[in-house]
């Protein structure tokens, strides 16, 4: 049995659960090509030119999957993640878009998590995501889901202790655990806010790790955070979690304002992406509240990648001089002080 | 204590009535103009959807009239709406204001969130004016919507251009004077009476088109550029499939007072084959209304109204292209926010509303031709 999981949206959060999950139930997952500009063409053609950019990219990863001769495809809508707590339209709505729009024969799994309804829980989630696939069994069912926890978990703890997405995804798929940190030390500490499939989908974010990297500039996500430390987040920003994927924006920015550790923020939105027009007003209101220097990106699927480094590399060269300055400062006090003193006990 | 609340359409004679009612000093800001909205996109967020600007554009007008209390609504449309009020109220103190926010916070309670709310911004303690209060805002909300109904039939075939609707805005003053039960009664049935005296041809071609779409900017005329006249002057009888009364009806009466279903149950039938979960805001009732309005409702076509970026609607609209297909009816998607020009915007109506004058004649045609063959 094979069953074709698009390499966007849900995919940067849930993979290792659901690598976990249906491997011990017997299916196999085919994931699609990674997102080239083609795969974004093509997926933008078929829905309305305001939808937002992950969308079109998910669009276009369900085609290339199924110009890849998988007939069955995996696409779950995660309503609420807790009472009242609800996701974003769009992704709420995501299988009823794809069926509408994809005028294809295939079969679709669309499984709901809805926490806000009483009979919409995790494990009829689970049970609607494999039931079309015959596997009706719940107590295999419960057993898989162990299974899913335990990758999930082992991706958590690796990106928590500094290993970058790709090598933590592939080391928990093998089962294999490395908690050695690849995050090297540069000159500057920034924190990159944004969801998951806008950083982590290498034609969206224009390779901006790499850039950073390059720049010799150390970056943190949301990713190396636990939850406590974003709901700690968010209460820093006086508000209360109210969107699904809240904790991966508010949560994060809020954390990493705090942080002294960390010497300027980076936020990328896609353009037209609903929640964040709300929540990147809140995290720009409280930068300026806390003084820490913050920029802003917006990306879609016509951006020039000349025009977004020039931007980062200008932001980042501010941060770095902010900060030689300031150790030149404390060091020039140092030698004031000491001067001080000295002229002190002559006097004496 | 003078409370202010923001533009809907005719939302605010509903508002103003119940405030003054019980005792309590309003402050109706000035309706919405282009003022309001480079007040309200000024200060907002960017990507922000229409609605929010406009509605902050209100506050910060009534406050420079004087207001110093907001009435804010929290509502469960699990969109951005949601967010409105916490958002407002950090761009408000921000901008130096010192006001009192009101929340009517409707994930907490229906009538009784009303209730208190009054109770609390206008200092009224006396029960039997406060339900009297409430009683006359709900139904001078649903006479509002009845008396639109035999409007937009009138306003259709009137003879000369523009007669109903000055009979309509007659009528309209004494609805917003009346403060009993009876009085707004009688308002009501002047009103009718007045634009029933329009000289009609009742004879002429007309098409008959179904409004749906978002709520607020189906029912805000500065938002829609007052569709309805629009169209109602190219000779469109309009059938808006979103009213106030029915969100009225699902969202504020509790469940065991109410009879039949609400609009949003029926259309989350109809709409069950295209979208088959709740994805928030008005989604399913655009979807709903498009799938009946051909075979129900006997509609020529459909316009769905959105603000710019709104979430649930381009969900709704991304699905409309399938409905439409396989209902056979014309959809116009019309997109609305601060840089929507008039001229573009009449011409597309124009276009359409020829569309759907030469498809009735088709199939008249065709009918004809059956009847004769047969």
């Amino acid at each position: 049995m094979k069953i074709g999981i698009p390499r966007a949206l849900s995919y940067y959060n849930y993979y290792p659960f659901w690598h976990g999950f249906f491997s011990e139930l017997g299916v196999e997952l085919v994931l699609s090509d990674k997102t080239t500009k083609k795969l974004v063409t093509e997926g933008s053609a078929l829905v309305v030119s305001e939808t937002c950019l992950p969308v079109k990219v998910y669009v276009g990863h369900v085609l290339n999957l199924l110009d890849k001769d998988i007939d069955v495809i995996y696409s779950p809508s995660i309503q609420s993640i807790a009472p009242k707590i609800y996701n974003c339209s769009k992704l709420r709505g995501l299988p009823d878009l794809i069926r509408n729009v994809v005028n294809k024969n295939f079969l679709l799994i669309e499984p709901t998590l809805d926490k806000s309804e009483p009979n919409q829980g995790f494990y009829q989630y689970l049970y609607e995501s494999v039931a079309p696939l015959g596997i009706t069994d719940k107590k295999l069912i419960k057993k898989a889901s162990k299974a899913g926890w335990e990758c999930m978990n082992n991706f958590s703890i690796m990106t928590r202790s500094g290993v970058d997405i790709p090598t933590a995804m592939r080391n928990a798929i093998n089962g294999k655990i490395s908690l050695e940190s690849t995050q090297k030390e540069g000159m500057a500490k920034v924190a990159v806010i944004s969801h998951g499939y806008n950083i982590y989908d290498e034609q969206v974010s224009m390779k901006m790790f790499k850039k950073l990297k390059q720049l010799d500039i150390e970056a943190y996500t949301s990713y190396n955070l636990t939850i406590e430390q974003m709901n700690e987040g968010i209460k820093n920003l006086d508000t209360v979690l109210y969107w699904a994927n809240e904790h991966e924006m508010t949560g994060a920015a809020g954390y990493y304002l705090k942080d002294d550790n960390i010497d300027g923020v980076i936020t990328l939105t896609a353009f037209g992406c609903g929640p964040d027009s709300l929540m990147i007003e809140r995290i720009t209101r409280y930068a300026k509240r806390f003084n820490k220097p913050l920029l802003n990106l917006t990306t879609d699927e016509h951006t020039g990648e000349a025009g977004f480094v020039t931007r980062i590399e200008a932001f980042t060269d501010m941060l770095i001089r902010k900060k030689r300055t300031s150790i030149v400062n404390s060091l020039k006090r140092q030698v004031v002080k000491k001067e001080e003193e000295k002229r002190l006990v002559g006097v004496e | 204590m003078k409370i202010t609340f923001p533009h809907m359409g005719r939302l605010y004679i509903a508002l103003s009535t119940a405030i003054k009612i019980l005792g309590g000093d309003v402050v109706i800001p000035p309706y919405n103009n282009k003022r309001t909205l480079e007040l309200g996109s000024l200060n907002s967020p960017e990507a922000i959807c229409f609605p929010y600007k406009l509605v902050l554009g209100n506050y910060m007008q009534a406050i420079e009239n004087g207001a110093d209390a907001v009435l804010m609504i929290d509502s469960p449309g699990i969109c951005r709406l949601g967010q409105y009020s916490s958002s407002l109220r950090t761009t408000i103190t921000d901008l130096g204001y010192n006001v009192k926010f009101i929340n009517f916070d409707l994930y907490k309670g229906k009538l009784k969130e009303l209730y208190v709310k009054f109770r609390e911004a206008t200092g009224n303690r006396n029960p039997i004016t406060l339900v009297r209060a409430i009683n006359m805002a709900l139904l001078k909300i649903n006479i509002l919507d009845d008396v639109d109904k035999i409007l937009s039939y009138y306003r259709a075939r009137e003879l000369k251009e523009g007669d109903a609707d000055k009979r309509y805005l007659k009528g309209l003053r004494e609805i917003e004077a009346a403060l009993g039960h009876k009085e707004a009664l009688n308002a009501k049935k002047n009103t009718i009476e007045y634009i029933k005296s329009t000289p009609i041809d009742p004879d002429k071609e007309i098409v008959t088109v179904d409004l749906v779409g978002e709520i607020f900017v189906v029912l805000d005329q500065f938002s829609n550029l007052d569709i309805e006249k629009e169209l109602g002057r190219l000779g469109v009888h309009v059938n808006r499939q979103i009213n106030l009364s029915d969100w009225v009806k699902a969202s504020i009466i509790p469940s065991f007072l109410r009879f039949g279903d609400t609009h949003e149950e029926k259309a989350r039938k109809s709409a069950r084959t295209f979208l088959k979960r709740d994805v928030g805001g008005d989604a399913i009732e655009s979807i709903g209304d498009v799938a009946l309005a051909g075979k129900q409702h006997s509609a020529d076509g459909v316009i769905h109204l959105l603000p710019f970026t709104c979430m649930p609607e381009i969900v709704a609209q991304n699905i409309l292209p399938n409905v439409r297909y396989q209902q056979d009816i014309p959809v116009l998607s019309l997109v609305l926010d601060e840089h929507m020009g008039r001229a573009g915007y009449i011409t597309r109506l124009e276009a359409f509303v020829d569309l759907l004058k030469r498809r009735k004649r088709q199939a008249g045609k065709s009918l004809k031709v059956a009847v004769n063959a047969g």
